[in-house]
């Protein structure tokens, strides 16, 4: 299985870059797995929970997306936090034009 | 100081400041359970992890203190806490009812510690996923329209028994596959699961839960053996025939795929009845809410908002228990290990320090979604989405076809479930008339 470089940074400003995430996996899965601060994904990928929230690297934004409608439901829980650049990490799933993707984990307050 | 402050801004807020005394109140009081926000207010201030004697059970009552636990799922142990409290004080004659009358004891394969817990949550979460339930929306607007059309021109009905509690169980009997079912059994049977973990059952109730216990089961045997050979196009047959690419055998055993077809029964039911059950109080109590809602009947923002933050103000479930594993502490307090403990959600919810005027139902509240109505963490409510769905229709279907919702019954006299899991109203008469 292929795979891709994605770099997270906590909200305490450390720098976690996991070389090896496999294609096909949600971004929220592959930081869940490596104990990534701040991404919990309770509902399991369910875009239902809003914990595995993130800020996209403006440079990454275009190649990530927007979030769709249920997405932007859910988002909207967490307004307190959001901005522009906001996506539920669950609703990314990696692929090969991913690869160096960096991303910033929002606070849950 | 400070709690002088406390108490001064949360006076301001629409919350009476009567301070009942710890050492005498308990949940086992019906009266306090009815009517619980004044004494989760008190645990919070002067002791949030509080033990309470008459039901022998440490309640855990900030929001901050609830995320500790759920951060934890091992020393604060579901599993531990399920043995302790299912069936407590009988749980050996239950036991043996059940595999002499009920096909077997079959433990919840979900009420489990990780990892074994990780493996059947996965398979449960691919059922119930925010865009899964999304296009179940016709369907359920189905249903809906299907049982308020019955009493519709009535101009009377009773929320729970004719609507929440049918409403519920048609949902869940059409993902399950079931399709012929007795109505009035389900919820029978739905009272003796969850009466297992209401720490108000004596031995006389106990033995006749037991025994619905075993029709549920035996019911759902019979379900299953008929999927075995010839997979449908439904959730049982998905869990009976799951299996991963790497595996040679199905995922889930027998006893497991028993134990989740009645969690997702009661599950799927009890608790999301007693949502409806608190959305009709809502509306029939305020005239003004009916009116608002109708206005923006089709706008999905406002509806989701609305169904979170009735979530958070009248969460269904008040609390769920865990056990700890080892000595731990927890808000202050050393907990030793075993300590049984009760999470209340109910509390978390109207914790001031998060939300801020918590009895005020305020759909602008920016972190709406903190709302612990679900629970938290692993164990964090699977059907959420489901469950969200079905209010936001109920809401939206009732007020569409249906004006001036009246409670036909004074307010003072609502009555409860015997049970501290779960606040749910018992029965509730309306009057409306057609729009």
């Amino acid at each position: 299985m292929s795979t891709v470089t994605v770099t997270l940074v906590q909200v305490d400003g450390e720098v976690i870059t996991i070389e090896d995430a496999p294609v096909g996996e949600s971004l929220m899965e592959v930081a869940r797995s490596r104990g990534v601060d701040g991404i919990l994904g309770d509902c399991g990928g369910g875009c239902a929970c809003a914990t595995c929230h993130v800020y996209v690297d403006p440079a990454w934004e275009a190649k990530v997306g927007k979030p769709d409608d249920i997405e932007e439901m859910t988002l909207d829980m967490v307004s307190h936090v959001t901005r522009d650049n906001s996506r539920l990490s669950c609703q990314i799933k990696l692929a090969p034009e991913l690869d160096g993707l960096r991303v910033n984990v929002a606070p849950a307050d | 100081m400070s709690t002088n402050n406390e108490s001064a801004r949360l006076d301001s807020c629409p919350v009476a400041g009567h301070e009942p005394s710890l050492a005498s109140a308990s949940l086992k009081d019906p009266e306090l359970r009815a009517h619980p926000n004044e004494f989760y207010w008190t645990m919070r201030h002067r002791d949030p992890v509080h033990f309470d004697e008459g039901i022998g059970m440490w309640l855990v009552s900030r929001f901050e203190d609830l995320q500790a636990v759920f951060a934890d799922p091992v020393v604060f142990s579901v599993e531990a806490g399920f043995k302790d409290s299912y069936a407590k004080g009988f749980f050996d004659e239950f036991k043996a009812i059940l595999e002499a009358e009920g096909g077997g004891f079959f433990p919840d394969a979900i009420m489990t510690d990780p990892p074994e817990h990780t493996r059947v949550r996965k398979l449960m979460e691919q059922a119930f996923t925010a865009h899964r339930v999304k296009q179940l929306e016709p369907e359920i607007t189905d249903v809906v329209s299907g049982l308020i059309d019955r009493f519709a021109d009535q101009g009377h009905a009773d929320g729970v028994s004719d609507f929440a509690v049918p409403m519920t169980i048609e949902i869940i009997c059409a993902q399950l596959g079931i399709r012929e079912f007795d109505p009035e059994k389900i919820q029978r049977w739905s009272l003796a699961v969850t009466a297992q973990i209401s720490q108000m059952q004596d031995r006389e109730a106990m033995v006749r839960n037991a025994k619905d216990i075993c029709d549920l089961q035996n019911f759902l045997i019979a379900e299953i053996r008929k999927r075995q050979q010839t997979p449908q196009d439904d959730l049982l047959s998905d869990l009976i025939h799951a299996r991963a690419e790497d595996e040679a055998e199905n995922t889930l055993t027998f006893e497991e795929v028993v134990s989740l077809a009645r969690a997702l029964m009661i599950a799927g039911n009890e608790t999301t009845a007693t949502a409806l059950g608190n959305l009709l109080y809502f509306l029939a109590t305020r005239p003004e809410m009916q009116r608002e809602l109708y206005e923006h009947i089709d706008d999905d923002r406002y509806t989701t908002r609305f169904v979170e933050e009735l979530l958070r103000l009248e969460p269904p479930v008040r609390g769920l228990a865990r056990t700890t594993t080892r000595e731990v502490e927890l808000g202050g307090v050393t907990l030793p290990a075993g300590a049984h403990m009760l999470l209340l959600y109910a509390s978390a919810n109207d914790d001031e320090t998060v939300f801020e005027c918590p009895r005020k139902f305020d759909m602008a509240r920016k972190n709406i979604g903190r709302q612990m109505a679900f629970g938290g963490g692993v164990h964090r409510c699977v059907g959420l989405s489901l469950a969200r769905m079905e209010v936001k229709v109920a809401a939206r279907e009732f007020v569409r076809r249906l004006k001036d919702i009246r409670l036909d019954m004074p307010v003072e006299d609502v009555r409860y479930l015997p049970t501290v899991a779960t606040r749910s109203i018992e029965h509730l008469p309306l009057t409306f008339s057609k729009r």
